[in-house]
């Protein structure tokens, strides 16, 4: 094997996925009660199109698109809705969801199933991924058709798809690759059928050798990637991969490509060929604070608490609960919030596990100003948002942050540079002297 | 779950490097100690009594400092002040009083960091500062007090003497009692004067004179660049301040702090290649005659290069602008060993790239991802 491709900066916190990644996928049946949160999707939530009482199936939309960067929502299970409220979200604070009483978990198939999707026109495969409401299964969750509706002045010529998984812990992706190879080639090829591309890839860390050998032995073409952090990021993945740098402020389709993540790829399969709205997802279970890490398929709106205890429930003593990656996960203070579309993975870590939190003053070791992928200097934004000095810190460039937290991470001083950094953001946007973001 | 569990809040990143500013400090105090062993070796142990007492009154120092501004007094065992007492012993001779480090240990926390409101917020290197501030103020004290190698040991048959220069090659040189208890860099600075002294006599008509002073530099010029000098420059045997004798032990201590990561090689290589390659355009008595290696191996740009230039809080943190730094000091370094009042000007010239440091990493900010294209 060559040399694997890398980006410039990063940093390589332990993985600790060995924790999770020989664990095959368990598949859970929907519990009881399903909480579906109507803001899964990156942008306007659905507006709710049942009401109290309805009786819904498996499948049926019971939130409507609600603008362009939308998508409607499904109910992943037979039941009736018990109420229409703003619950505890994993990735934001509050959001809207129905709550439905689960009776089966059948049918579900509420399109016509496309056993040849090359029959159908790119349009059309286009429309069936909205409807579908296929959004990114990588952790942002933008909305997939989106991405595959370039304006008409933009040429796509690769499809990259991301295997990368370089959060620690999450082992969701990995497991997919392994399990369920053939579903994600398809949706690769929907996907590149859709956008009318003939180049595709898929970039792998290389501390998933087993998955780049089986997809490579299914005649995928694999860019083994080093691994650092954040490797999966879509504009360090570009750079890794084709060797192009997404102008700053700008989309990967201002250099002609599309990234897509492997669950996203697998989501987009089942909605084509089967018919299906994407319902569910596979999420991993970790931390040394459950008693058995494993990888889960669950459906949305299942509670974080009923995959802690398929994990084995918690063991020990449990200092944070974090759904998505270490790195750019949000920390919970509840169990009680539903699966989402984009979670990827549910953590319970353990005091040794977690950051010790105790910050002192910038020694201007640089370590930050290496690692960053972006190439900022967030020891001087930091210290800069600290006393307020906005204009040096947009100077700095903190606008083009994408808070991956990798300084943090390396921050000898302990210093929220993440958090110091999106309040400059935020000062900055206010002002609304930013240079173009 | 029945119960219901609470969880702790915080921002990502929930992981952290075991890397922590403390750990930082020790692993540079533990770099400085290959250099301690020779310090004391060399110099007996008077220099080892200088560096511990200068090292004490920077900590203590350090924690009045904290309690008096109520300021967590912690801060005064991050090791940052023990880094500190010991870079200030570093840079005086072995042979000053006792009070003179602990009063310029004491300055250097005081006035060179607390006062600048502690770790991380100093603009120029407290050790370097303390030093500045006794070469101001005992300026005889500081320039002179230079040990021969081992002459505590041995008394005055020590075999060395403080100029460096072997006893085979000083026995033959013409005025080589002039230069004796002179440090190497002094000893150069005498031959500049020499070339000075015998254009003077040219001037004068006094071809003679002339012809014997210039001979006695260029022969003088000729000792210091021989292999035996460069020799005892490495190892250490050598008069100059405490910590900066021994190239060898202090590299030792430069490849630890490199292998502990702690090291970033920009700062001390581009300042080590600065000075060389200055030495060679203008170190010399005319232009690009100079000897490096002499120069590199002389005074203390060895120590000032890995301990003092690479001092993270008063250097840039951008990758171009710790080249700039580096050269920067390289540049003023040998204008002031060459043209300056004193022979060596390593401390001085980082002095003044701190002062400048804010606006190298403001006018070397690294070009945003995606930025060169997006405006190209």
């Amino acid at each position: 094997m060559t040399k694997p491709s890398t980006f410039r900066g990063g940093t390589h916190p332990p993985g600790h996925k060995d924790l999770s990644s020989g664990s095959p996928i368990v598949r859970l049946p929907a519990p009881e009660v399903v909480t579906v949160p109507l803001c899964q999707h990156l942008g306007a939530p659905s507006k709710p199109v049942v009401t109290k009482g309805d009786r819904v199936v498996r499948g049926q939309e019971i939130g409507a698109q609600n603008g362009f960067i939308s998508l409607p929502t499904h109910s992943p299970v037979n039941g009736t809705v018990k109420d229409i409220k703003d619950l505890p979200m994993p990735h934001r604070r509050s959001g809207p969801a129905v709550v439905i009483e689960t009776e089966s978990e059948d049918g579900g198939c509420v399109f016509e199933p496309w056993s040849d999707h090359a029959s159908h026109s790119p349009a059309e495969i286009i429309d069936r991924i909205k409807q579908a409401g296929v959004c990114g299964m990588g952790g942002a969750s933008f909305p997939t058709y989106v991405k595959l509706s370039p304006p008409p002045d933009k040429t796509i010529d690769t499809l990259i798809i991301n295997g990368v998984e370089c959060e620690p812990y999450l082992t969701a992706d990995h497991r997919l690759m392994l399990e369920n190879p053939s579903d994600m080639i398809l949706g690769m090829e929907m996907l590149a059928y859709a956008l009318g591309v003939e180049r595709c890839m898929i970039g792998i860390e290389v501390n998933k050798p087993d998955a780049i050998e089986l997809l490579e032995s299914m005649g995928v073409s694999v860019v083994p990637l080093k691994v650092s952090y954040p490797q999966g990021a879509e504009k360090q993945l570009i750079d890794a991969t084709v060797g192009r740098e997404v102008p700053a402020g700008g989309l990967p389709m201002d250099v002609g490509v599309v990234v897509q993540n492997v669950g996203t790829a697998a989501a987009v399969a089942c909605a084509v060929r089967d018919g299906m709205p994407s319902m569910r997802r596979i999420v991993t279970v970790t931390g040394l604070g459950v008693a058995s890490p494993g990888n889960f398929e669950a459906c949305v709106g299942t509670p974080f608490s009923d995959l802690i205890e398929a994990a084995g429930g918690y063991s020990g003593d449990v200092e944070r609960l974090i759904s998505g990656g270490p790195m750019m996960g949000m920390a919970l203070f509840t169990d009680g919030v539903p699966v989402t579309k984009g979670t990827s993975g549910v953590l319970a870590l353990e005091p040794g596990e977690v950051r010790e939190v105790s910050e002192g003053p910038c020694i201007r070791c640089g370590k930050c100003v290496d690692v960053c992928p972006i190439r900022l200097t967030p020891s001087i934004i930091a210290t800069a948002a600290e006393y307020e000095r906005w204009t040096i810190a947009r100077d700095f460039g903190a606008l083009n942050c994408m808070a991956c937290g990798t300084c943090s991470y390396v921050c000898p001083s302990g210093r929220y540079l993440v958090h110091y950094i999106k309040r400059a953001q935020d000062a900055i946007r206010a002002m609304g002297t930013g240079k173009e973001a | 779950m029945a119960q219901t569990r609470r969880f702790e809040l915080a921002i990502s990143p929930h992981v952290g490097s075991p890397q922590t500013t403390r750990k930082i400090m020790f692993d540079v105090v533990i770099a400085l100690l290959p250099a301690l062993a020779a310090a004391t070796w060399f110099f007996g142990p008077g220099a080892l009594l200088l560096v511990a007492l200068s090292t004490a009154t920077a900590v203590g120092v350090e924690y009045i400092c904290l309690k008096f501004m109520k300021r967590p007094v912690s801060f005064a065992f991050d090791g940052s002040a023990v880094v500190t007492g010991i870079l200030l012993a570093y840079n005086v001779p072995p042979g000053v009083p006792w009070w003179l480090p602990v009063l310029g240990s004491a300055f250097a926390i005081a006035v060179g960091k607390q006062a600048f409101g502690g770790l991380g917020h100093n603009i120029v290197n407290p050790a370097l500062l303390g030093r500045a501030f006794l070469m101001a103020s005992f300026p005889i004290l500081m320039t002179a007090g230079w040990a021969a190698p081992e002459s505590w040991r041995t008394g005055e048959d020590c075999g060395w003497d403080t100029n460096a220069i072997v006893q085979e090659e000083l026995a033959i040189l013409p005025g080589a009692d002039a230069i004796s208890g002179a440090t190497p860099l002094n000893v150069l600075k005498q031959t500049f004067d020499l070339d000075e002294s015998s254009r003077t006599a040219l001037a004068e008509g006094e071809t003679e004179v002339a012809a014997e002073l210039e001979a006695r530099a260029v022969s003088t010029r000729s000792a210091l660049s021989s292999s035996g000098t460069y020799a005892n420059l490495f190892l250490g045997r050598r008069g100059g301040c405490i910590g900066e004798t021994s190239v060898l032990l202090l590299l030792i201590g430069a490849v630890y702090l490199f292998a502990r990561g702690v090291l970033e090689p920009r700062l001390p290589l581009s300042y080590l290649g600065a000075v060389a390659v200055f030495a060679w355009i203008f170190g010399g008595s005319g232009w690009f005659d100079g000897d490096p290696l002499f120069h590199v191996l002389a005074g203390g740009v060895v120590l000032g290069g890995f301990f003092m230039v690479s001092d993270m809080v008063t250097t840039p943190v951008t990758p171009k602008g710790r080249i700039i730094f580096g050269i920067g000091a390289g540049l003023i370094t040998m204008i002031i060993r060459r043209w300056g009042g004193y022979p060596e000007g390593c401390s001085y010239s980082i002095l003044l790239m701190n002062l400048v440091t804010p606006l190298i990493d403001r006018f070397t900010k690294p070009k945003v991802f995606g930025e060169v294209k997006s405006n190209g």
